[in-house]
C-alpha cells in the first residue's frame, strides 16, 4: 500500500474527525456544566438537518442558500433547546441522572417520530455549496474541496470554545460550576440561566453541525442513533465534559472509521468499540477524563 | 509488629498533603491521629484504609505489605473504617445493614439461594445490643437521629470483625451527651472484642480522655508522637497549636 | 418483637393468596382469549422475563443498561440459527441460547463493570449497537436485514395453547429463580452495593466482581427470553437487538416500579397490551412511549406499583396512629 493512499484515507479520518467533533463539543460541554448527558444531542443534530434541507429548498438561493439555511437551523435548534432546557430538564435537576437520561431519551422517540411523520423516510441531500463544489488534488488523489471546509468549521469552533472556556469570564464561570456548583451559586450567578444558555449553545451546535453534513448526502433517519454512539465513543474515548478530550477522541474515532473502511467496511464501527476497550482497560476514565472519587 | 508506615508520602499535584510519616500502631491500642484543620489526618487515614494510594513509602499490616491493596482485600485482611461523612444505607433497614457487614466478612456473600435473612441472626442482634440500636432494628438507615447513624456505621463495621478500626472524626457532628456514649461504646469494645482502634478526632477532650497513644501531624508531617503527657509535653506541639497566641 | 414476626407472616399469606389467584388466572387464561390476545399475552410474559433480567441491574444493582437487547436478541439468533441450519434439538438450542448470552455477557461485561451510573448506561448502549451492527452486517452468518425465517418449535409445542403454557412455565420458574437471588446473601449484597458502593466497598466487597456476575445473570436470563420467544413467533430479525428495543425493559420497569420485583412485570405487560392497541390505528408508537415516559417520570415518579404501596403505606401510617 503506498503512501499516497494512505495519505488520502488519513485526510478523509481528518474531515470525519472534525465532524465528529463539531457533534462531540456540544455534547461534552453540556455534560461538563450541566452534568446531564443528552441522549437527544444526535435527533438535535438530525433535526437540524432535515430543516436546513427544507429551508434551503425554500430559499432556492444559488450560492447563499446553504450557508443561511445552516444558520437558520440551527438558530432553530438553539430555540427548541430552550423549549427542552426550560420545559423539561430544569425540573429534573433535583432528581437522580437516570430521571434526566430517560427524559433525553423521550425525546429521542419523540423527534425520530416527528422527523418520520414530516419528511418520511427517503434520503435527502444537498448539493456541496460554492465555492467548495470540487475536488482537491493530493497526492494525485481527488479529495473533496467541501472537507475542507468542514475540517475548517471544526477547527473555527475549536477556536471558540477554547476562547469562550478559557478566556472570557463567561467561561471562567462554566469551569468553576463544573468544578463546584454550590460555590457559583453562593457567590450570586444565577445558575438555572446559565444552564440554559450552556444547553442552547449545544443544541445550537449540533444543529449546525446536521446542516453541515447535509451535503454528504446521508439525511436519513438513524442519523440521529449513529451519529450520538459515535459522540459517546468520543466522550468515553477523551473523557466526558473535556474539551481536549473531546478532541483526540474525535481525532482517534475519525482515523479508526477511516482506516477501518478501508480494512473492513463492515466492521469499521466495531474497531471503534475495540480502540474504545482498550483505552478503557488503561484508563477507565478516558484520556482526558478524571475520576469521579 | 501490627500497623507500620515507613516514610509514607502522599501528594495532590504539588500539595505534599501527607510527608514522609513513619509510625507503628501497636495491637490493643486506643491511638489518636490529631492535627489542625488541614494537616493531612484524613490523608493518613485514606493512605492506611485504601481509599487512596502512597505516592512512596510503604504501609505493613502483620509483617505483610499493603500499600497498594485495593480497600476491600485490606478490609478482609481486618482494616475496616468508618467515614467523617457517616457512610451508611439510607435505605435500609437497620438490622440488613448490620447483617451485610457480616455477610461479607463471613464471606457467604456467593450464596444465591437461601434467605439473607436466616444468616447470623445472633451476631446481629448481639452487635445491636451492644451499640443501643436493637430497638431501632427495621428502621430505615436514614430516619433515625444523627448520633444513631454514627453508632449504626460503628455496627456495620464491628459485623467485618475488625482487628484494626479505623474512625474517621467518630464524634463529628454529635452532642456532648452523644459524644460520651459514643466513646464509651469505643473504650468499650477495644477492651471486650480486643480491638485495636485508630482514630482521628478534633475534640481534643475526646482525644486526651480515651486515647493510650497519640500521633501529631502538622502540615502533613508528623511532629510528635508517644503518651497523652509525653504529647501534652512536647515543645514541638504546643508552638503549632498556641503558636500564634503564645 | 413476636407480634412483629406474626404481622409479618400473615402479610405474607395474604400476598401468596394473590400470587395463588394471579396463577389460577394465567393458567385458565386461554379459554378466554382470542388467539390474538393470547399472542400478546405470550408475548408480555417473554417480554416480562427480560424485564425482570434487566431489573436485576438497574433496580437491584443500580445499574442502568441500555444494551440489554443484545443478550435478548443473542438468545434468539443462537436458536434460529441452530434451529434452522442444523435441525439442533429444541431444548439444548435454548440451553445454547442462554449460554452464548451469558458468554457474551461475560466479555461485554468485563468492560462495562468498570464503570459506573451514567458512564455504565452509554458503555452498555455502545457496546449494544456494536452486536446489532455485527449481526446487521454479517450478512452471511445471520442473514443481516432479512433476519431468519422458519424456525419452529417440535409437533406439540406448536399450537399456540402449549406454547404459551411452555412460556408460562418458564417464565414462573425464572422469575422464582431471580427472587431467589435477590433476597439470597448475593442480593443483599448487590442492594448494598446500589444503597451505598462505597460503604460495601470498604465492608470487603470487590464490587466490579459482584456487577460482572449480576451483569452474567441479567445477560442469560434475556437470553432465555429470547430463546423461548423466537420459536414462537418463528422469525428473528436484527430488530431484536436495537437500542429501541433495549429501551422498552427500561421503560417497563420505571413505569411499574423499578423498586418492586414485580413492577416491571406490571410495566411490561400495560406496554405489551397498549402496543398492541395503539398499532391498530397508528405506526407512530415512538412517540407515545415517549410521551409515556416523560408523564411517568413527571407524574408518577416510582413507578405505578410504587404509587400504590406509597398510598398503602399511607393509609396503614393513619390506621396506626388511630
Amino acid at each position: 500500500m503506498s503512501f499516497d493512499v494512505l495519505f488520502s484515507q488519513f485526510m478523509s479520518g481528518i474531515a470525519r474527525a472534525a465532524l465528529l467533533f463539531l457533534v462531540a463539543s456540544g455534547l461534552s460541554l453540556t455534560f461538563g456544566v450541566l452534568r446531564v448527558l443528552n441522549f437527544a444531542h444526535g435527533s438535535l443534530y438530525m433535526l437540524g438537518a432535515f430543516l436546513s434541507y427544507s429551508i434551503w429548498k425554500f430559499l432556492l438561493m444559488p450560492v447563499l442558500g446553504f450557508y443561511l439555511a445552516a444558520i437558520i437551523a440551527a438558530l432553530i435548534m438553539g430555540a427548541v433547546g430552550i423549549l427542552i432546557e426550560y420545559v423539561l430538564l430544569r425540573r429534573l435537576y433535583a432528581r437522580g441522572w437516570p430521571e434526566q437520561l430517560l427524559a433525553t431519551y423521550a425525546i429521542v422517540l419523540i423527534i425520530m417520530d416527528l422527523v418520520k411523520w414530516a419528511w418520511g423516510g427517503e434520503f435527502l441531500s444537498i448539493p456541496r455549496p460554492k465555492p467548495f463544489t470540487g475536488a482537491v488534488l493530493l497526492f494525485g488523489f481527488p479529495f473533496p474541496s467541501y472537507n475542507f471546509f468542514v475540517i475548517l468549521l471544526g477547527l473555527g469552533l475549536l477556536v471558540f470554545l477554547w476562547w469562550l472556556i478559557y478566556k472570557t469570564r463567561f467561561g471562567d464561570i462554566i469551569r468553576a460550576a463544573a468544578h463546584d456548583r454550590e460555590m457559583v451559586s453562593a457567590l450570586g450567578i444565577p445558575i438555572p440561566w446559565l444552564f440554559t444558555w450552556i444547553f442552547v449553545l449545544g443544541a445550537f451546535i449540533a444543529g449546525l453541525s446536521g446542516a453541515v453534513t447535509a451535503p454528504f448526502g446521508s439525511v436519513a433517519l438513524g442519523m440521529d442513533i449513529e451519529i450520538i454512539i459515535e459522540c459517546f465513543a468520543v466522550v468515553v474515548i477523551g473523557g466526558m465534559g473535556s474539551l481536549p478530550g473531546t478532541l483526540l477522541g474525535s481525532f482517534i474515532v475519525g482515523e479508526v472509521y477511516a482506516f477501518g473502511i478501508m480494512l473492513k467496511p463492515e466492521l469499521a464501527i466495531a474497531f471503534i468499540f475495540m480502540v474504545m476497550a482498550v483505552v478503557l482497560i488503561i484508563r477507565p476514565w478516558g484520556i482526558f477524563g478524571r475520576p469521579e472519587r | 509488629m501490627f500497623l507500620q508506615t515507613q516514610g509514607i508520602t502522599k501528594e495532590f499535584g504539588k500539595l505534599r498533603a501527607v510527608n514522609e510519616v513513619s509510625l507503628e500502631i501497636v495491637k490493643g491500642d486506643i491511638h489518636a491521629i490529631i492535627g489542625p484543620n488541614g494537616a493531612g489526618k484524613s490523608t493518613y487515614f485514606n493512605l492506611v484504609t485504601g481509599y487512596h494510594r502512597a505516592t512512596s513509602g510503604k504501609v505493613l499490616f502483620k509483617g505483610k505489605e499493603i500499600t497498594n491493596l485495593p480497600a476491600y482485600s485490606r478490609c478482609n485482611l481486618g482494616i475496616t473504617r468508618s467515614f467523617q461523612i457517616t457512610s451508611i444505607y439510607p435505605k435500609l433497614t437497620v438490622y440488613e445493614s448490620v447483617l451485610m457487614g457480616l455477610l461479607s466478612h463471613r464471606k457467604v456473600t456467593l450464596n444465591f439461594f437461601s434467605s439473607a435473612k436466616k444468616f447470623f441472626k445472633e451476631e446481629v442482634w448481639r452487635t445491636l445490643e451492644d451499640v443501643g440500636l436493637a430497638d431501632q432494628a427495621n428502621t430505615l438507615g436514614d430516619s433515625i437521629s444523627h448520633g444513631d447513624k454514627k453508632r449504626l456505621e460503628l455496627a456495620i463495621t464491628l459485623g467485618t470483625e475488625p482487628e484494626l478500626l479505623c474512625l474517621d472524626e467518630p464524634t463529628c457532628g454529635m452532642s456532648p451527651e452523644e459524644t460520651d456514649i459514643a466513646m464509651g461504646l469505643i473504650k468499650k469494645f477495644s477492651e471486650e472484642r480486643g480491638l485495636t482502634i485508630l482514630f482521628t478526632e478534633h475534640d481534643m477532650s475526646v482525644v486526651f480522655g480515651i486515647a493510650k497513644r497519640i500521633s501529631v501531624l502538622h502540615q502533613g508531617t508528623l511532629i510528635a508522637d508517644g503518651t497523652p503527657q509525653e504529647v501534652r509535653a512536647s515543645k514541638e506541639v504546643q508552638k503549632v497549636y498556641l503558636g500564634g497566641s503564645a | 418483637m413476636v407480634i412483629k414476626q406474626t404481622e409479618q407472616k400473615e402479610s405474607m399469606l395474604k400476598r401468596g393468596w394473590w400470587l395463588i389467584l394471579l396463577i389460577i388466572i394465567f393458567l385458565i387464561a386461554p379459554a378466554f382469549l382470542s388467539e390474538f390476545y393470547l399472542t400478546v399475552l405470550c408475548e408480555a410474559l417473554v417480554m416480562s422475563l427480560f424485564a425482570l433480567s434487566f431489573n436485576l441491574l438497574f433496580g437491584y444493582m443500580g445499574q442502568l443498561s441500555f444494551g440489554q437487547a443484545a443478550f435478548y436478541g443473542l438468545g434468539g439468533y443462537t436458536v434460529a440459527m441452530l434451529i434452522t441450519k442444523v435441525q439442533f434439538n429444541f431444548w439444548l438450542s435454548i440451553i445454547a441460547g442462554v449460554l452464548v448470552a451469558s458468554v457474551i455477557g461475560l466479555i461485554v461485561g468485563f468492560f462495562c463493570v468498570r464503570l459506573r451510573g451514567i458512564y455504565f448506561a452509554v458503555l452498555t448502549l455502545a457496546f449494544g449497537q456494536l452486536i446489532f451492527s455485527v449481526v446487521f452486517k454479517w450478512h452471511d452468518f445471520t442473514g443481516g436485514d432479512d433476519g431468519i425465517q422458519g424456525v419452529f418449535p417440535p409437533e406439540f409445542l406448536k399450537s399456540p395453547t402449549n406454547y404459551y403454557y411452555f412460556l408460562l412455565i418458564v417464565f414462573l420458574l425464572s422469575a422464582f429463580v431471580l427472587w431467589k437471588i435477590i433476597h439470597s446473601p448475593f442480593g443483599q449484597t448487590i442492594i448494598s452495593m446500589r444503597e451505598n458502593s462505597e460503604r460495601t466497598e470498604f465492608l470487603g466487597i470487590h464490587i466490579a466482581k459482584y456487577q460482572l456476575i449480576t451483569f452474567v445473570i441479567a445477560a442469560a436470563f434475556a437470553g432465555l427470553a429470547g430463546a423461548i420467544w423466537v420459536p414462537f413467533y418463528r422469525s428473528v430479525a436484527p430488530s431484536y437487538l436495537t437500542w429501541i428495543k433495549s429501551g422498552e425493559p427500561v421503560m417497563a420497569a420505571i413505569l411499574g416500579g423499578p423498586g418492586l420485583f414485580f413492577g416491571p412485570v406490571l410495566g411490561m405487560f400495560i406496554m405489551t397490551f397498549f402496543h398492541s392497541w395503539v398499532l391498530g390505528f397508528t405506526i407512530y408508537w415512538p412517540v407515545v412511549m415517549g410521551a409515556l415516559i416523560l408523564a411517568v417520570i413527571f407524574f408518577l415518579p416510582g413507578g405505578i406499583l410504587g404509587f400504590i404501596q406509597e398510598k398503602v403505606n399511607e393509609r396503614k401510617e393513619i390506621r396506626n396512629r388511630e
